[in-house]
Parts: structure tokens; sequence; C-alpha cells
């Protein structure tokens, strides 16, 4: 084959996972919620954003970018926490707009209330890691420090998780909240503590890609941040199957690394146009979702 | 022991228990009887916290239960094998059996081993998905669930339901011993009446949520007319 | 025996409103001064109508609903003449919006399902509506607009066809991925929609020839413009009233409601679930368009800041203000949106904020954003629903 084109594919495949581990990132973060709780969360993007504002708010008092990411991931603890505590357990049982209504308020208050505290701005954020491409004989490919640092901490995110739910007591809690919340009651589990936590859970997995996002050099921290993100994520996590986490994460993936082909070979404008047509097409395709076993629907 | 009195529970208009009163002895069998509809289920909802009552109390030795979280009365001792079984499909007959060990003090391993060598089925298919199960595996296994954490109380929803004869006869057998060898607590909930009252000590009736006896088990099988008005054993 | 008569009675008075109506209209051709009394007489001729509305509401239900939309554009219209042209165009915008709100509150209402994207449907009208007129000046406004309510229309097939099969959140994050995605397809055509600068109308919308005595008459041609456009789009969206609160009460409709309370019976009694959902989505979509097509001869311009997802989360929150699933609410929101703006600002400058910060410039969400919060958990029909819970209490006890 031409080795530039091959070189290209390659630069495209490595740009593409960067953004690909992102996505599945958002995409598993909204699968855990869905499974759990039955809410498409439409605030996962601004709920971590928000966290983000407050932990980097220390960089005011010298703090340096590990400790504010630190405080990050405690604040999205608690807004994860607080969210499911005091609106989202209003919702359980409620007819199926119901959250989504109150989830899409909470994303315009929380973005509204950013912005009117930190303004709309980007503002930077001192990553450790440098955005400059590194160089191959001469030319630079699509890998960056940054880069590294992103993919690297996306997949211990998601490994993290799988290990969670699958080898812990905790997970095992967890998962039988999510599929039989009466079973678990009547085996002792308490199964509003692990609803929350589960919030909590999965506000930190946004917290931490919306860090990984806004360290970026090139995007910054806006309160807009994580919209297109969302929906990428969202995009993913359907084509995967919302009920799906390791479908999500590997959808994820894939249509980063589509967009970024698509971003060679198009143009930047036609990558959602074209994630968009590929979710219709799929959902025509598979409505369960592409990655997800087929069972039969227990009545 | 479990010291039911007075409960009255409804679903707004409908009231399905009224007025129940019963006791459930330590170390014996209590079985629960009645037609359909008669607040069986709905009984053992109550007591474990699933259904609020209107009025009444529940006692698990000097304990009050009525208000207590369904979680918090089951980390009390008691285990609830719930009507249509309640085995998570999703989940390996293994998983199953360690949430139902989750709560327990008890050793896992030991736990799995003992419930493994008295339901030997179950330990040859632990890595399969419980859905898979027969309906008499499932049974086991809901059963199992139960039993390796120990409980002191433990309240079964017509388990014979499905079951083929024999292996109901089987499970009942099970079920004696269990009592006989351990200071275990049983309500038993059963449509099956015959085979019921011959492992219970205790029997008692309902019929619209009423009780209409409260007897020895020996003295409720004899009973012409509540055997043939009330449990439907007509030879 | 009573309602025989009645029966007979109805049509004649509606005769009778119509007539009224047009010789009115003619009259107030002539000179201003007559339009107010000619409304005001046509006015009275309407509420005539309307004394025999309980029984017509029975025995001609289709008859008294262009009745009730008749005297509802009477008042809307005649008070219009009151206002200055920035409260006209205020209300202008507010109808367009209204028939947005409409839509959404019908498929909601219909279907249990809910579109986050109605402002990009709306966007889809707005520049079909611009683009169309760009190349064919000539055509009649009525045609153009009902080109954009068909472009509308097909874009909520392509979507729709896919989301409303599936149970749950597919349909609200889809129509979410389309409400993003707008405007990058936007600046795909850029040669069609006119890039960043968007499009102009190629002529302003005036009233015809035969109206110009009713509009005109010693007042500046701005006024005069915007009275007339903001009438046209009250009348539109009268229209587009009329035909929602009759598909609301018909077979179809009741469908909907059937499917929306319990699908599983619905679906036992025949009816077909993914075909109605879909019907009720592509209605939504297109009311969506002819909005935004309005929107765009309110503005005589189109632009693709307009249609960002900051207005389709807009329109969300004022249905579900007003009362969502219901035709009321619509009408509610529509005003609300006419008017928040201005109030917003009143707020500020009451409140002392700083107009150019912060946080002046973010009240808007603050408010909105928090009301659709509060609205969903403590009353979740809305204003519109708090109304009719009111009204009934007042009536029950007299
Ligand atoms: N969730 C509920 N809502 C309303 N009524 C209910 C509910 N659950 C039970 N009931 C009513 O309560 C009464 C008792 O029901 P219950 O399930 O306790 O009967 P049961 O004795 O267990 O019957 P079966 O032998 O058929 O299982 C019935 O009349 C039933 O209709
Ligand atoms: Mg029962």
């Amino acid at each position: 084959m031409d080795p530039f084109l091959t070189s290209r594919i390659v630069t495209d495949v490595l740009g593409g996972l960067t953004n690909g581990v992102i996505y599945g990132m958002v995409a598993l973060s909204l699968v855990l919620i869905w499974r759990s709780t039955g809410v498409l969360n439409f605030a996962q993007g601004a709920m971590p954003m928000f966290a983000t504002y407050v932990g980097f708010a220390l960089l005011s008092y010298h703090f340096g970018y590990w400790p504010c990411v630190v405080a990050c991931i405690i604040a999205g603890l608690l807004i994860g926490g607080l969210t499911e505590r005091l609106l989202v357990r209003r919702l359980y049982g409620k007819p199926e707009i119901n959250p989504i209504v109150v989830m899409v308020g909470f994303l315009i208050v929380l973005e509204a209330v950013a912005a009117a505290i930190w303004s709309s701005f980007p503002r930077s954020l001192p990553s450790p890691f440098s955005s400059i491409d590194w160089q191959l004989a001469g030319k630079p490919i699509a890998l960056s420090p940054f880069t590294v640092y992103e993919i690297a901490t996306g997949l211990l995110v998601m490994t993290a998780v799988a290990v969670l739910f699958r080898f812990t007591k905790l997970g095992l809690q967890l998962r039988a909240s999510a599929v039989a919340p009466e079973v678990s009651r009547l085996l002792g589990v308490r199964v509003g503590r692990l609803l929350t936590l589960g919030w909590m859970l999965s506000t930190v997995v946004g917290v931490i890609t919306t860090v990984l996002v806004s360290s970026n050099f090139f995007t910054g921290l806006t309160p807009q941040v994580m919209d297109g993100i969302f929906a990428f994520g969202f995009i993913a996590a359907a084509i995967g199957g919302l009920e799906s986490p390791v479908g999500a994460i590997i959808a994820g993936i894939l249509l980063g690394i589509a967009n970024q082909f698509v971003t060679d070979f198009v143009n930047q404008n036609a990558v959602i146009i074209i994630a968009l047509a590929l979710l219709i097409v799929s959902l025509m395709i598979r409505p369960s979702g592409v990655f997800t076993k087929r069972t039969e629907r227990r009545v | 022991m479990i010291t039911i009195d007075d409960l009255t529970v409804s679903f707004g208009a409908v009231q399905a228990l009224r007025s129940v009163s019963f006791v459930a002895e330590t170390a014996k069998i209590t079985a629960v009887l009645g037609a359909n509809g008669a607040g069986k289920t709905t009984l053992l909802r109550t007591i474990s916290g699933l259904k609020e009552p209107r009025s009444g109390t529940i006692r698990m030795d000097e304990r009050n239960l009525v208000h207590r979280r369904t979680e918090d009365i089951a980390r009390l001792g008691i285990g609830h094998v719930p009507e249509g079984r309640g085995v998570i499909g999703e989940f390996t007959v293994e998983e199953n059996l360690r949430l139902g060990a989750m709560m327990a003090k008890v050793n896992l391993q030991q736990g799995l081993s003992e419930q493994y060598e008295q339901f030997p089925v179950l330990g040859e298919r632990r890595r399969q998905h419980a859905a898979k199960l027969s309906g008499g595996e499932r049974q086991m296994l809901a059963m199992a669930r139960a039993l390796i954490a120990k409980p002191s109380v433990l309240l079964l929803d017509e388990p014979s339901l499905g079951l083929a004869p024999l292996v109901t006869a089987q499970l009942m057998h099970t079920i004696q011993s269990l009592c006989d060898t351990s200071d275990l607590t049983v309500i038993l909930v059963e449509q099956n009446a015959s085979s019921a009252l011959r492992i219970a000590h205790h029997a008692v009736v309902l019929h619209v949520g009423k009780v209409v006896a409260n007897d020895a088990a020996s003295v409720v099988a004899a009973d012409e007319n509540l055997r043939q008005y009330y449990l439907g054993l007509v030879e | 025996m009573r309602l025989d008569r009645t029966r007979r009675r109805a049509p004649i008075a509606m005769v009778v409103a119509v007539v009224a109506t047009v010789l009115s209209l003619v009259s107030a051709a002539t000179t201003r001064e007559g339009v107010a009394l000619s409304i005001a007489f046509d006015l009275a001729i309407a509420c005539v109508t309307t004394l025999s509305l309980p029984d017509l509401k029975s025995s001609h239900p289709v008859v008294s609903r262009a009745a009730l939309t008749l005297l509802a554009l009477d008042v809307a219209i005649f008070i219009t003449f009151f206002l200055n042209s920035s409260t006209n165009f205020n209300l202008a915008t507010g109808a367009a919006m209204s028939i947005v709100l409409l839509g959404l509150s019908f498929l909601t209402g219909a279907s249990g399902q809910i579109s986050l994207g109605n402002g990009a449907f709306m966007g889809v009208g707005a520049f079909a509506m611009a683009i169309w007129s760009n190349h064919h000046a000539t055509t009649p406004i009525f045609l153009t607009l009902l080109i954009a309510v068909a472009c509308g229309a097909l874009v909520g097939l392509l979507l729709g066809l896919p989301a409303t099969r599936l149970r749950g959140p597919y349909l609200a994050g889809m129509t979410l991925a389309f409400a993003v995605a707008f405007t990058f397809i936007l600046s795909s055509f850029n040669s069609w929609t006119g890039g960043d600068s968007g499009l102009q109308l190629p002529t302003e919308a005036t009233a015809p020839r035969w109206l110009d005595g009713f509009f005109h008459a010693g007042t500046s041609p701005l006024t005069t413009t915007t009275l007339y456009i903001t009438d046209f789009s009250i009348i539109v969206a009268g229209v587009a009233f009329f035909f929602m609160a009759n598909l609301f009460a018909s077979r179809t409709g009741r469908a909907m409601r059937l499917i929306r309370d319990n699908d599983v019976a619905a679906e036992l009694v025949g009816i077909s679930l993914p075909r109605t959902r879909v019907a009720a989505f592509i209605v939504s979509s297109a009311y969506a368009a002819l909005g935004g097509a309005l929107l765009t001869l309110i503005n005589n311009s189109v632009s693709p800041q307009t249609y960002s997802f900051a207005l389709s989360v807009t329109i969300l929150s004022l249905i579900v203000i007003g009362g969502i699933g219901t035709i009321s609410g619509a009408v509610i929101g529509g005003i609300i949106y006419a008017f928040s703006t201005n109030a917003i600002s009143w707020i500020t400058t009451q409140t002392g904020l700083n107009p150019q910060g912060n946080f002046a410039s973010q009240l808007n969400g603050i408010i909105f954003g928090g009301l659709l919060i509060l609205t969903m958990l403590f009353a979740p029909l809305g204003i519109a629903g708090a109304l009719r819970h009111l009204w009934s209490r007042i009536r029950s006890r007299t």
C-alpha cells in the first residue's frame, strides 16, 4: 500500500483513539446510571463540568494540578450523591419524561450558574503533559505525552469499573440492586444507598473524563465543554445498547476512530452528521444495540 | 418466634388482611393455607417490610418489625423466599449464593460448600446463569440462597409451585430436617395443603384476609369443614 | 326538543358571525377609526355565537371549535390595534412559538415521549422558508409555508422512524443529538444556508392591496408592517390550533392518548404503536417547522445562531411551564416567550444587577432551568394544569 496512506491511517487510528476513549467513558457513565436507576442522565456532562470548576477553583489558592484533580473528584462525589438524594429520588416510578425533563433543567441551571460564577471564557488548566506531538523520523505522529495520559487514564478507569463490578462484593450488590431491587432488599442489600453510590461513581467517571477533556491545551474548561461530547457519548451508548457497559465502551472507541477518519477524509462538519446517520442506521438494524447479546425479555 | 397481633393490611379500598393474629413458634413449622387471593403473600410481604400495615404489630422475639426497612428486617435474620422464587436470572448460581451470604457473618467458602452438599445440582451448575436452570433447580437455588445466611426465621411462599410431586416431597423433607436440626422458625405458605399439613406443626387458615382456623396441624387436617370449604381437600 | 332547536340555530349563528366578520373587515378597509369600531361590532357578534356554544359543543364539535377560534382571533387582533409595534413584534414571535409548543405538547400528550430537538426542526422550517423564497420569490406565502412544513415533516420521519419504535429515552437522546448537530449541518451546506450570516428574505411581507386601508391610514410604514405581520402570525397560529384541537378530539387523537396511558392495552385493541408514535412525531416536527418558517417571515431573515441547542431547551422549558400535553399550555408558553426578554431585563434592573455582568447574562438560564425542575417536581401539568385544577375546585364549590 501507498506508504503515505498507511501513515495517514495509522495517524487517524491513534488520533481517534483519544476521542474514542473519552466517548467510551461518557457512554459508560450513562449506561451505569441508566441500568441502575432507569434515568438517562442528560446532566451527565454538566454535573462533572461543575465539579471540575469547583475543584480547579483551588488554583487561585496556589494548589497544583493534582491536588485540584483530587478536589474535583471529591466535588463530583458530593454532586452525584446529592443529586440522587435530593432530585432523582423523587422521580423513580414517575412517567418516563419526568426524569428527562428534570435532568435537562438541571443541565441548564448548572451551565448557567457555572457561567455566572466563572464566566464563559475558556479557562486553561495547567496540564503537566505537553500537547505537542512526538516526531518519528521528522514527521509528527498523532501521539503526544498528553494524549498518552488521556488514553492511559481512560483505560485505567474502564478497567477499574469493570473490576469493581465483576469481582467485588460491592459490585455484586450494585448489579443486584440494578436488576432486582426488591429481591436484593430481601437479602439485606441496602438498595437506597447503593443507588446513591451508583450516581456518585458515575459522576466520578464523568469528572475524570471532563478533567481529561478540559486539560487539553486546545479546549480548556468552559461551561459547555461537555455538550458536544455528551451527544457523541449518547450516540455511542445507544449504538452499543443502553444496557451494556462493554458495548458502550467499544462503541465509544469505534465512534472516536470513525470520527477521525471522517474529519480527515471528509471534513470537520460532517463528523456529527455521520455519527447521527450511524445511530439511525444501527437503531434500524438492531434496536437493542449492536453489542448486546440477544436475550428474550422476561415478562 | 414471630408474633403477629391484630394485623390489618389494605390496598386502597381492598382489605387484604383483616385483624390477623397468630404465633409462629421457634423450631416449628407453621403452615399458612388458603385459596387464591386469601392474603398469604401479602402476609409474608408485610412481615418483610415490603408492605406497610394499616395497623397491628409484628414481633420477632421481642423486637417490633413494623416500620422497619426491608433490608434491616432481612439483616435481623429473616430469610424470605418470595413467590415466583426471585432468583436473579442474570447472575450465575454462585453469584446468587454470594449475594445471599453477603449480609450474614458466615464464612463464604464454608457456606457455599454446605449448600452444594445439600443441593448437589447447584454445585454442578455453579457457573451457569440462573435463568437457564429448571423450575425445580431454581427453587433449590432460592432456598439455598436464603439458607446460606443462616437465618433464624424462614418465610417460604409456595415453594412447591410448579414442582413435580416427588420433588415437592423431597423439598418438604428438606424443610422438615432443617427445622429439626436447628432453631429455625418456618412460616410455610402453601396452596398444596395436604403436603404442607403433613410436615407442619401448626396451621393457620386464611379466608379473604381473615383467620378462620389457627390450631395444631393435625387438628386442622382432621377438621372436615375446613378441609371441604377452605382447603379444597375432598376425598 | 331544546337540542333540536339549538342544532338548527347553531349553524345560522355561525353564518351570521362569519358574514359579520367579512363585512367588518371590508368596512374597516376604509378608515382606521373604523377598524376599532368594526372589530368591536364583530366581537359582539362572536359573543352571540358563543352563547350557543354549550349546546353547539355536543352537536357540532367542529363548528364550535371554529367559533371559538374565530372568537379568540377576533379578540387577539382587536388588541393588537392598541399596542405599540415592539409589543406587537413580541406577540408575533410568541404566536410563532406557540405553534412550535403545540406540536411538542401534542407529541408528549399523544405518545408519552419527548423531543429535545424541536429548535432544530424549527430551524428546518425557517431555512426552508428562506431558501425557497430566495429561489422562487413569486411563490405565494401560504405555499412557501406549506413547503417548509413538508420539509419539517420529512426530517421528522427520518429521525422518528428508528427512535419512536423504541421504548425509553431513545427519542429524547436522538433529537438532542440532532439539535447539537444542526448548526454543523447548516454550515455543511454553506452555499444554500448563507453560512454564519444566514439569509435575508428577498421582499418584506407586506399587507396585500385590498387590506391596505385596514392597516394603513396615516401611520408609519414600520408600524403598519409589524401590525400586518403580527395579525398574520396570529391567524396562522389560530388555524394551527384549530386543526390540532380537532386532531386531539379525533379517533386518532384518542388512540394516541391511550398509547400514552397504557400501551399494552392500546396494542390489545389493535392500535399500531410504532405507526402512531411516528405519526405523532411527524406532526410535532411539522408544527415546529411551521413556527420556524413564520419566525423567518416575522424577522424577514434567518440566522443559524438562533437555532442552537439552547433554543430546543427553551422550547422544552416553555411547554413544561405552560403545561405539557395540553393545548392551553402552548398558548401560555407562547405568551411567556413573547414577554420573557422584557421580564428578565425588568428583573435585572429591579435587583440592581449589572446588566453587562456574568450573572445578568445567565439569569435566563437560571430562571428557566429552575422553573423547569420545580414544575416537573411539583406541578407536572404546568400552569395549564394548575388553572384547570383551580377551575374544577371553583366549579365543585358552586
Ligand atoms: N399490589 C396490589 N395491589 C392491589 N391489590 C393487591 C395487590 N397485591 C395483592 N392484592 C390483593 O390482595 C389480596 C390478597 O392477595 P395475595 O397476593 O396476598 O393473595 P395470596 O393468598 O398470596 O394468593 P395466591 O395463592 O394466588 O398467591 C387479593 O385480593 C389481591 O387482589
Ligand atoms: Mg400468593
